[in-house]
């Protein structure tokens, strides 16, 4: 017998096998708990593949999506539908970056604690998001069926207030789309990267800024073109002797050749990536498209067309919006977000990154500055604009990047229009409109 | 951090999401209550199963030369060199495994030579090989020149021992763990007679009702018997609580099908613990049992039904009920397998047990039934292992088996499907991980207490009450409960490894052991497959799936846990002494205890008829 019990002790074995595989089970409960209860199938909350529970408003409460009767709604106004669908999302689950999919859990109000059903058992959370509705039915307003992105966010905050991408559509009468060549569904804010042309040249002046300890006392000369080998770069204007700071406010193109040939691939490559430009960002959790930066070999075309944001030089629009916000934050990048904090979280400092040094972001502020304020009534406004070529006979690309210091008013923009010409005079109106709007 | 953020959201929301309606208020609370309730439900039974005192048995003695006594606590006792020897004789000329000394039901007593080298000899007379020698007290026994006198417990020690032994329910009141069950049942039928909103009917808490009756009946049925341990009886009606919960959610149409098979399944136990109370009749039955087990597994395989690519089920024609034999064959391989000490050293048993269950699995494969076949090879390696103690046994079995395992995953293309889907259930979620993955989302969806029983979903999933039913109980009873209904079963299985050192014969403690590595074994492969930790192989959770064969068998097994109870007075499978004959004296000296002249008058001793059985039986 004493034989035979002490053999039974090989059970332990087996009882902790199976203790060890239940064990297993529950780290992966509260490691992928959220992901499982959000699936389509999860008829608790989802019916027929829509989430029925949950409501998102924008930052001034107004509803942008709700449930009625078990049925997902939207919102009244068909402009506001339309301007705020790549950031609500569409009831086919069409748009990937929509807070209907990106925040179903928070709409559920899930948690592995509680599961769907919050502590009382009922079902469904209002999230609010940072947006605000008005910023984007203007914007949609000034881009007239064009296609491009308007993004406006509190550079001290790193809230977005606007998120426009366009083309849209009302989810109420969703298009019947086949193959989406267009990217209607595509949020571009977030799902694009573009060349960025002239607007690049903020970047390589910070470079320059932090490299070049005589860059004040420089000038350059520009006969309207740069000689570099068999390859020419050229300047729209022949802007004759000019130093650094003019060179940003005419956007003289010799002026940030000559840069980048002295600062190097490396040294651009570095700027690049620390500011998060060659790589991806995060919006309210989402991460978005990479951009591009290209290592060209030194003293060619190539390497001073990537020191004025063409070559292969690509930005995500978002990316571009975290640092253009970070200069007039002073260097710090606020980390970009669409969901409002509310209750104890609220307090809590918002995550940060500091992008480049208090001096180096001052400097690049002055010289951004825009002096001539006629188009843009009412706006202290520091920015720069974009004509990015983008090969063939297609129309460039118009960008308008900046932010606004007017008190009270912290707020960075990113405006694209793709294949929409001059930066200046196409772009900056777009600003101007819903800046406009921001202001009221 | 950002589901706790949510669950402090969802805290602030208590009491502002109150709408006055104190009825669902009420169920809500009780999604709170029935965890708290099952963890005290399964600590006392675990608490008074492994902490109650159990003075170990004496039923013989062996008094050696100087005059000290050894005593035999067991039925089954193997006297030997080695150390794992219940007598260890430490001497040059006792051989490792040298003799057993056996008792058999009706106090007989027989010693057998299992490998000695010098022999064995009872009062000069030389013992042969297998028949064994009869042995009376006063008899002198030769184990290589070492010298014994046998003494056996007469009537009197037999009577006198259980007295003064500790009866269980002293630390834990049984009624009370049942008064919390009952509490238990209670709340879940209140639970879903809210949740069917405003077409509510009585009938499913009336079958909750009905079960609590039951297993109120059970518990005085047992006292009326003298006994008084009911721990293993209530996690036995604690999981089947659960799985009535199921059944009320996923088919409430067949509630009465399902209270007519907890019925069958109780009366099952109860017949299971009286056949186990006669060790003889075991010994004479077993050849019959391993017969039929085969048998009925060819009956299936000729006879049975296919459904979803494996032949399991008989249909009974007539009544239109389906029957699962393989889960009663698992009972007959358990009662085959399990031996008495007298057969565990003689190869040709464990060979024809190897043989035996090589038919068994053979046959499964046959059938395709693949799950069932994997249990039947757990069963064999623990019976196998604790019979022989030979690890490198084991180890060839597991290589045989994942060699067998192979073929078998070549040549059955569903088999070899489920092994591709494994741990990749949500890539496959609309094909071969469609159950899978509704299982997962529904479980997280219900949170650690769950969406409240009767307000689920997931009862719709094809399977879900029978090979996904951890699903079901996660999402509608939360993660907690589902944990404490697994831990239920852990629970029996170290009962099984406690209680293997008390248990009378070896028989029992192989049979308790094997059953609980079954039971584990398909919890196991049930909620770890349905969760795509382990592959899906549609195994039933034991008590709880849906299947009124799994639930019957289920309570079957239950008995052999019942069988190595040996406290006082705990286990209707177990047999108390007969009336003693005799007063005073008593053949078996304590310890510390001087010897006492055989005349004390009878009535010096009262007699107390709770420890005695009828001669009947």
């Amino acid at each position: 017998m004493y034989r035979v019990s002490r053999r039974t002790l090989s059970m332990f074995f087996l009882i902790a096998v199976a203790v060890f595989g239940m064990g297993f089970y529950v780290v992966r409960y509260f490691v992928y708990g959220t992901s499982w209860a959000t699936a389509p199938f999860n008829a608790t909350v989802f019916h027929e593949g829509v989430l029925i529970s949950g409501r998102v408003t924008d930052r001034n409460n107004v509803v942008l999506a709700d449930v009625t009767d078990g049925k997902r709604t939207f919102a009244e106004s068909s402009d506001v539908r339309r301007a705020v669908l790549h950031a609500v999302g569409d009831r086919e689950g069409n748009i990937g970056t929509g807070a209907l999919r990106v925040y179903a859990s928070e709409l559920i109000g899930y948690n592995p604690l509680t599961g769907a059903f919050s502590v009382t058992g009922s079902v469904g959370n209002t999230i609010n998001l940072t947006i605000d509705s008005r910023l984007h039915v203007e914007a949609l307003k000034a881009l007239d069926g064009r296609r491009g992105v308007v993004m406006v966010s509190n550079y001290e905050t790193g809230e977005l207030l606007c998120m426009v991408s366009s083309p849209t559509f009302d989810p109420n009468t969703p298009p019947v789309i086949v193959d989406d060549e267009v990217g209607v569904y595509l949020n571009r804010a977030l799902q694009a990267a573009y060349a960025p042309g002239s607007i690049y040249k903020v970047v390589t002046a910070a470079a320059a800024i932090e490299n070049i300890t005589d860059i004040h006392s420089r000038t350059f000369n520009c006969t309207g073109e740069l000689v570099l080998g068999d390859d020419i770069v050229t300047c729209p204007s022949v802007h004759g002797s000019i130093d650094f700071e003019r060179g940003m406010r005419v956007s003289c193109n010799i002026v940030y050749s000559n840069l980048a040939l002295e600062l190097g691939a490396d040294v651009l490559a570095d700027y690049a990536d620390k500011f998060g430009l060659s790589g991806r960002t995060t919006v309210g959790g989402i991460t978005t498209a990479s951009g591009n930066f290209e290592k060209a070999p030194p003293g060619t075309a190539d390497l001073a067309w990537s020191g004025i944001g063409q070559y292969t030089n690509m930005v995500n629009p978002a990316s571009m919006l975290r640092f253009i916000g970070a200069i007039a934050n002073e260097g710090t990048a606020m980390e970009l977000s669409l969901l409002k904090r509310s209750g104890l979280t609220s307090i809590l400092p918002s995550s940060s990154t500091r992008l480049m040094p208090r001096s180096t972001a001052v400097e690049l502020s002055n010289i951004l500055e825009i002096q001539n304020r006629q188009n843009f009534p009412g706006l202290q406004i520091h920015a720069k604009s974009g004509t990015a070529q983008v090969g063939g006979d297609k129309a460039p690309h118009a960008w308008y990047v900046g932010y606004i210091t007017n008190p009270g008013h912290p707020y960075a923009f990113v405006v694209i229009i793709e294949h929409g010409g001059g930066g200046t005079a196409n772009a900056a109106p777009v600003a101007n409109r819903v800046l406009q709007v921001a202001l009221k | 951090m950002e589901w706790f953020r949510s669950f402090i959201n969802s805290i602030q929301e208590t009491f502002a999401g109150f709408d006055g309606n104190y009825l669902i208020f009420a169920t809500m609370i009780i999604r709170y209550i029935l965890p708290v309730l099952a963890v005290i439900i399964v600590m006392r039974c675990i608490k008074s199963l492994l902490r109650e005192k159990s003075e170990g048995e004496i039923w013989a003695q062996l008094q050696m030369e100087n005059g000290t006594f050894i005593d035999l606590n067991y039925w089954e006792n193997a006297i030997g060199r080695s150390r794992a020897s219940d007598i260890y004789v430490d001497f040059p000329t006792v051989s490792r495994k040298h003799a057993a000394v056996i008792r058999d039901d009706k106090g007989n007593w027989q010693i057998y030579d299992i490998q000695s080298k010098k022999g064995v000899l009872v009062n000069g007379v030389r013992v042969k090989d297998e028949a064994g020698l009869e042995i009376k007290t006063g008899d002198i026994i030769d184990l290589g020149g070492i010298t014994f006198v046998f003494i056996a417990a007469d009537r009197t020690d037999e009577y006198e021992q259980a007295v003064s032994r500790t009866k269980p329910g002293k630390l834990f009141k049984q009624h009370i763990t049942l008064a919390y069950l009952t509490m238990f049942q209670m709340l879940l039928a209140a639970q879903f007679y809210v949740s069917q909103g405003s077409s509510a009917s009585l009938l499913i808490p009336f079958y909750f009702i009905a079960l609590s009756m039951l297993m109120w009946a059970c518990f005085f049925a047992n006292r009326v018997l003298g006994r008084v341990a009911f721990e293993i009886e209530t996690i036995g009606f604690f999981l089947t609580t659960i799985g009535m919960s199921v059944a009320s959610t996923s088919v409430p149409s067949e509630l009465v099908k399902y209270l007519i098979f907890i019925i069958l399944g109780i009366c099952f136990y109860y017949s299971m613990g009286w056949f186990l109370r006669d060790l003889d009749r075991i010994k004479k039955f077993r050849r019959p049992i391993a017969i039929i087990g085969p048998l009925m597994l060819v009956f299936t395989r000729l006879f049975g039904e296919r459904v979803h690519g494996a032949i399991r089920w008989i249909n009974i024609p007539g009544i239109g009920i389906t029957f699962q034999p393989s889960e009663f064959v698992k009972i007959a391989v358990i009662f085959a397998g399990a031996a008495t000490l007298e057969r565990l050293f003689a190869r040709r048993n464990l060979f024809a047990f190897i043989g035996l269950m090589g038919a068994c699995m053979g046959l499964l494969a046959l059938m395709t039934d693949f799950g069932s076949a994997l249990i039947f090879f757990v069963v064999f390696l623990v019976i196998a292992f604790l019979r022989s103690g030979d690890f490198a046994t084991i180890f060839l079995s597991i290589a045989g088996a994942g060699f067998a395992g192979l073929v078998a995953l070549s040549s059955m293309p569903h088999i070899a499907g489920r092994f591709a889907t494994w741990g990749r259930a949500w890539e496959f979620a609309d094909t071969r991980g469609w159950q899978q993955t509704r299982a997962m989302s529904a479980a997280a969806s219900g949170g650690l207490f769950g969406i409240g029983a009767g307000n689920g979903w997931f009862n719709r999933i094809f399977a879900a009450d029978s090979d996904l039913v951890f699903g079901v109980v996660s999402e509608e009873l939360g993660l907690l409960l589902a944990l404490i209904m697994v831990s239920a079963i852990v629970i029996l299985a170290l009962y099984s490894i406690h209680a293997s050192s008390s248990a009378r014969s070896s028989f029992y403690t192989i049979a308790a052991c094997a059953t609980a590595a079954v039971m584990v074994f398909q919890m196991m492969l049930n909620v770890l497959g349905s969760m795509d930790i382990l592959p899906f192989t549609g195994v039933t959770f034991p008590f709880v799936s849906m299947g009124g064969t799994s639930l019957v068998a289920s309570w079957g097994m239950l008995a052999f846990f019942k069988a190595v109870d040996t406290r006082q007075n705990a286990s209707f499978a177990v047999k108390m002494p007969k009336r003693p004959t005799r007063a005073g004296g008593g053949a078996i000296i304590y310890k510390g205890q001087e010897y006492i002249p055989d005349d004390v008058p009878q009535d010096t001793i009262k007699l107390d008829p709770k420890y005695w059985e009828s001669d009947k039986d």
